[in-house]
């Protein structure tokens, strides 16, 4: 079976009054149906450009994209019948007329038989609790209400594949959690294809079975989010409330933080156990309390974006 | 727009309604809109009195021409408003064209439908009640044929207008700044087409009539309708040439959206 995205050695380069500059380097992905896919890297790493023209806003000029089987920019208007877009910053539901009144514009837009977009309709409206919002014009929605709604409209037409731009930036806990619970569950139930670029690692960690990673237009890393942590994060850190404040040596351990009473030592995790260092700090030191932090992805990501090699 | 026309239908319906919900603004607007055609026609009408005539034209006939071009240009902008270069340049920047891009329809049928904007009718109206001032003081005996002639001039005049815009929107994703240009032509070249031709030296004359055939369109036909003799060089027969040469242009400036179109897809904002 072919892949529902395919791209390889895309290219993209822009010409701009300082010359000409290389926004996409060269990338190679495949993406299978049904994957849930972050997709980061640092502003300006070429990630919206990779996204637009996966989608058909933007000609590549080098290399090849496919997208369920078509090529984006020649059958541009094919594949948008089957792709669904949410830009978190931008909406694209009608502004100044109730959301009921966006949501009938998509059916017909994109030829939802009748039925089957009432029926698709309720479901959404019930999962996404919309049911109070539908005679409310978008431009009075919260963000949060208006997000949900964005979503549903992307998803009424039952896309294969979704490109989500930020689709969490700016939401509170909960609407953030909303709109998580909901992305998974159409991952899930329908086997939608998921692109999600984002800067929030943590969209990321709950909800990608696949990370890829690009930086200065090229890819950097592509696996899961659990090889990422093995592969970068091998250091640990310990963290002690001393019972005193007093200078403190812990030999295999680097001291990286102190605040008060509180210490931060990072440790690797393949030089010495965390049973070994906590038993020479107890020998020497009374402590009053003690914590054991895994590598953050946040940080794991920020060094490889700062170009740290794995170690 | 090879896509069912029942979907921009349907966009342009769904701009109406969110107008519709500020009636007042709405009609504000619409009166306003027609206001300013009021006032730019009298303002024309009192000139034009101190003068008896220009070109050999009685006042009233060249108000005749000034009611066309404001007709013309109300209903092309109902349709094409959202096509002049400022409007296009924001559409580019705010991403907003982007979006556009990723939905299952025509770019052009988009932009166009989702954009309509109905006071631009209060432009159209007044101009069309300033043909029938006009004429009725040029003592024009209008019959179905002379009604048609004016019905030609503005439908083809329309079609300039909005093959200008379209050319000039095509050449805003190439720009990206909105181009002044533009506006010379859509408002300038009307303006210069509502005075009578034979007052232009020959290039300006050659312009207006082949080349963005704004004069073409309403001074030939207007002709017809005042029961004029051309000057030289513009026999009456021309008038069978308003319609395919306002088509071409029409086309012309559609070929020009799509490049526009093509190149912003190369390139992106």
């Amino acid at each position: 079976m072919s892949a529902l995205i395919e791209v390889a050695g895309l290219r993209k380069v822009f010409r701009t009054h300082r010359g000409p500059v290389e926004a996409v380097a060269g990338i190679d992905f495949r993406v299978e149906a049904g994957e849930f896919v972050g997709y980061a890297g640092p502003n300006g790493a070429g990630k919206s450009t990779t996204v637009k023209m996966m989608s058909g806003i933007l000609l590549p000029s080098g290399g090849r994209v496919e997208v369920c089987g078509l090529v984006p920019y020649r059958e541009r208007k094919r594949l948008a019948r089957r792709m669904g877009v949410v830009f978190g910053q931008r909406t694209q539901l009608w502004w100044d007329l109730p959301l009921q009144e966006s949501f009938e514009l998509v059916g017909h837009l994109y030829r939802v038989p009748a039925a089957d977009r009432r029926a698709r309709l309720r479901r959404l409206e019930e999962v996404l609790a919309l049911g109070p919002l539908l005679a409310v014009p978008v431009r009075s929605l919260s963000l949060g209400q208006r997000m949900r709604a964005e979503l549903a409209a992307a998803v009424l037409p039952a896309p294969q594949v979704l490109f989500l731009d930020e689709p969490t930036i700016g939401l509170d806990v909960e609407a953030k959690a909303s709109v998580r619970d909901f992305l998974r569950e159409l991952n899930r139930a329908e086997g939608t294809t998921v692109i999600l670029t984002t800067h929030d690692l943590d969209d990321i960690t709950r909800l990608c079975s696949r990370l890829i990673i690009i930086d200065h237009g090229r890819l950097i890393y592509d696996g899961t989010v659990e090889r990422l942590r093995g592969v970068y994060g091998t250091t640990r850190v310990l963290v002690v409330d001393l019972a005193e404040d007093e200078p403190v040596e812990l030999p295999g351990a680097v001291p990286v933080r102190a605040e008060g009473r509180r210490r931060w030592f990072e440790f690797a995790r393949d030089e010495v156990s965390a049973a070994e260092l906590i038993a020479r700090l107890l020998a020497g030191y009374e402590v009053a309390d003690l914590t054991l932090e895994e590598p953050d992805i946040e940080d794991i990501v920020r060094r490889i974006y700062r170009g740290e090699s794995p170690p | 727009m090879a896509e069912r026309p029942g979907v921009y239908l349907r966009l342009a319906a769904a701009g109406l309604r969110a107008h519709a919900r500020r009636p007042a603004y709405l009609a504000v607007r619409t009166a306003a809109a027609a206001v300013l055609v009021v006032v730019e026609v009298a303002g024309v009408a009192l000139l034009l009195d101190r003068f008896g005539s220009v070109g050999g034209w009685r006042p009233a006939e060249v108000l005749l021409l000034f009611g066309l071009a404001f007709a013309a240009q109300g209903l092309a902008l109902v349709a094409g408003n959202s096509l002049e270069a400022d409007k296009v340049s924001e559409l580019v920047r705010r991403g907003t064209f982007d979006q556009v891009l990723t939905r299952p329809a025509s770019p052009l049928g988009w932009v166009v439908a989702s954009y309509v904007d109905v006071r631009f009718l209060g432009r159209a109206a007044a101009g069309a009640g300033a043909v029938v001032w006009a004429a009725d003081r040029a003592g024009v005996d209008w019959t179905p044929g002379r009604a048609g002639l004016a019905a030609l001039a503005v439908a083809c005049a329309a079609a300039v207008v909005f093959g200008i815009l379209m050319a000039a929107a095509g050449a805003t994703f190439v720009t990206v700044q909105g181009s002044e240009a533009v506006n010379v032509l859509v408002y300038g070249g009307l303006y210069l087409s509502s005075y009578p031709m034979q007052i232009y030296g020959s290039a300006l004359r050659f312009l207006f009539l082949w080349v963005v055939p704004v004069g073409l369109a309403i001074y030939v036909p207007a002709l017809g309708v005042l029961g004029r003799q051309g000057p030289p060089g513009l026999p009456g027969w021309l008038v069978w040439l308003t319609a395919p040469v306002a088509a071409a242009f029409l086309a012309a400036g559609g070929l020009a959206w799509r490049t526009g179109v093509r190149h912003y897809v190369g390139t992106g904002s």
